[in-house]
């Protein structure tokens, strides 16, 4: 038999439910994988060995499928009485007096927290080097980076420490990572999973989503996570999404779009391949490939979206102060000297910048100019997408244009690296759902796309998301930079 | 240059953020170049476009204007390092 820790979700459920072996044999063979990998990958903030040890001794008592199966979340989701970081130094050792609605629910199901992992300081980044704790690094190439602004959450599930996670997507931070580590990530519909307890960046824009190995744990996930939360007011009502997986499932006279003005765009070899080999793959599955245009979201949805971002993190992040949690001073004089220390030291410098972008952009004397501006471009943006969706039913596109680059090859002009978002942050801005899937790999990188769904189709896009995997194979679990 | 690099330190004074001289640089340049990313927005017709909000957030949903008590407020009090007598206490707000 395999080592436990390369088993799927579904299958190390199975193997719990079937007592082939025992929560804890499960949980040692994961956190032995782990601490064999973390030395090179550094996924981790926060260990929760301890913590895991105890839930153990309660396993086996829940008929649920997340009943004894390890798992990490990215450290902006709140968990009661365990260190939540948001990667950052200004939040210190803040210890959350709540557990996050998406944490709570899997609590009680039974799931076993690993650990709280690696992310972009507040989740701004597409690395997973603009944290306070130092770069986690991909699985797949140690010399590369693992995406982000989950990268832990990726890394730790494209490794085998664990068979799925939890991250949160505000302009791709789920989809982009999922990509470069090689495993499936599932940006839901706004609304369609609880916020409640997720430490704030753009509240109009984020969203948690969950990251596995294969599309059926994505589903799985999501059953367990798209219902109604009273404690965030965005979180749907009414709807009643059905995640049950069918391994039968077809895409028969499905519409799949293409997107016109993206055509043009240079794309790294292996990911138009990808491209031309899945529409192929669609086309032998009765799916129909046909063409959109988004004109406007080609051209504006990038600055639309960085203009809302760093407007609503201007406002998220005033609330660090220095009296109610982390980083503080003792000795301060007055009450704006200790908020200019505690903040001057305690954010780093994405974080500063951006900051001091929105504060610029929502000033009185500016405000209507590019704020207001912004919120109206993004009217359009969710318009051009909703006229889109009436003639298809899925998008199809890259995720990023290159592959996972190298630690340390960033863009010297921020606003170039920003360009590179173009293909997952129009999503947020209209709300949609977004799945990043596997398609193979370059070489030892892997390779992966993303589906586009109109709102609330989430349970029809992991369902063509079963499709894809079917005919492309499911990941095989990352090196993990040991031999 | 739209913005100088004393429009920038105020801005990031109203942040609460003072700025070594290399991050105040790095700040002008970075948001320069983010304004004129924005200029795109002057080509678009915006006159008659509503602000984004989501259809179905419409209804806010709404509760009880009651007290409800917190359980766990002592593990917030725990968190911080000015706390006196179960209350939050922060340094002088007047200066002198």
């Amino acid at each position: 038999m395999a080592e436990l820790y390369e088993l799927d979700l579904s299958s190390a459920s199975e193997g719990l439910k079937a007592g082939k072996f025992s929560p804890e044999e499960l949980f040692d063979s994961c956190w032995k994988r782990a601490q064999s990998c973390e030395k090179n990958i550094r996924a981790f903030i926060t260990e929760t060995e301890d913590f895991a040890r105890e839930q153990l001794k309660n396993s086996g008592k829940s008929s649920s499928i997340f009943d004894g199966i390890p798992t990490v979340l990215k450290d902006n989701l709140c968990t009661q009485g365990i260190r939540t970081t948001a990667a950052s130094k200004i939040l210190g050792n803040w210890r959350p007096p709540y557990d996050a609605t998406v944490w709570k629910l899997l609590r009680e199901s039974g799931a076993i927290l690993m650990g709280k992992v690696n992310m972009d300081e507040f989740a701004m980044g597409n690395t997973c080097g603009n944290s306070a704790f130092g770069a986690t690094r991909n699985p797949h190439d140690i010399s590369r980076v693992p995406g982000g602004s989950s990268g832990g959450s990726a890394a730790a599930v494209a490794a085998g420490y664990v068979p799925f996670s939890l991250g949160s997507d505000t302009g791709g931070s789920i989809r982009q990572p999922a990509s470069y580590c090689g495993i499936y990530g599932l940006k839901p519909t706004y609304g369609m999973v609880s916020r409640y307890g997720l430490i704030s960046y753009g509240s109009s824009l984020d969203q948690i989503g969950p990251f596995a190995r294969t599309v059926r744990d994505l589903q799985l996930v999501m059953q367990l996570l798209a219902q109604h939360d009273p404690m965030d007011s965005s979180s749907f009502r009414e709807k009643n999404p059905d995640f049950t997986h069918n391994p039968n499932v077809n895409l028969k006279g499905k519409r799949v779009a293409l997107v016109k003005e993206f055509q043009s765009f240079t794309l790294d070899a292996p990911i138009s391949d990808a491209m031309k080999h899945v529409e192929k793959i669609l086309e032998d599955e009765g799916a129909i490939i046909t063409e959109v245009s988004l004109p406007i979201i080609s051209k504006y949805a990038v600055a639309c979206y960085y203009a809302l971002a760093m407007s609503e993190a201007h406002t998220n992040l005033e609330r660090y102060d220095g009296v109610r949690y982390g980083y503080t001073v003792q000795d301060a004089k007055g009450i704006k000297e200790m908020f200019e220390r505690v903040r001057s030291y305690g954010f780093g410098s994405e974080v500063k910048s951006r900051i001091i972008a929105g504060t610029c952009l929502t000033e009185p004397s500016r405000c209507e100019e590019y704020y207001v501006a912004a919120t109206k471009v993004r009217t359009l943006i969710a318009q051009e997408f909703a006229r889109a969706f009436e003639n298809t039913d899925f998008i199809l596109q890259p995720v990023t244009p290159s592959l996972a680059p190298k630690i340390g090859e960033v863009d010297e002009d921020e606003m170039k690296g920003y360009e590179t978002d173009l293909y997952t942050l129009p999503v947020n801005l209209a709300g949609l759902p977004g799945l990043s899937f596997f398609t193979g790999y370059a070489g030892k990188l892997p390779v992966g796309l993303q589906l586009i769904g109109a709102r609330w189709s989430d349970p029809e896009l992991l369902n063509a998301g079963v499709v894809l995997e079917r005919r492309l194979g499911s990941p095989k679990i990352a090196d993990g930079g040991v031999e | 240059m739209k913005l100088s690099s004393e429009e920038v330190n105020e801005i990031a004074l109203e942040s609460r953020l003072v700025l070594s001289d290399q991050e105040l640089e790095n700040a002008v340049r970075y948001i320069n170049n983010f304004l004129d990313m924005l200029d795109r927005f002057k080509e678009l017709d915006l006159k008659d476009v509503e602000p984004f909000s989501f259809a179905e957030a419409l209804e806010c949903p709404l509760r009880e204007d009651a007290v409800k008590p917190f359980a766990n407020t002592r593990a917030i009090l725990d968190e911080s390092a000015h706390v006196e007598n179960s209350l939050f206490k922060v340094p002088r707000i007047m200066e002198e």
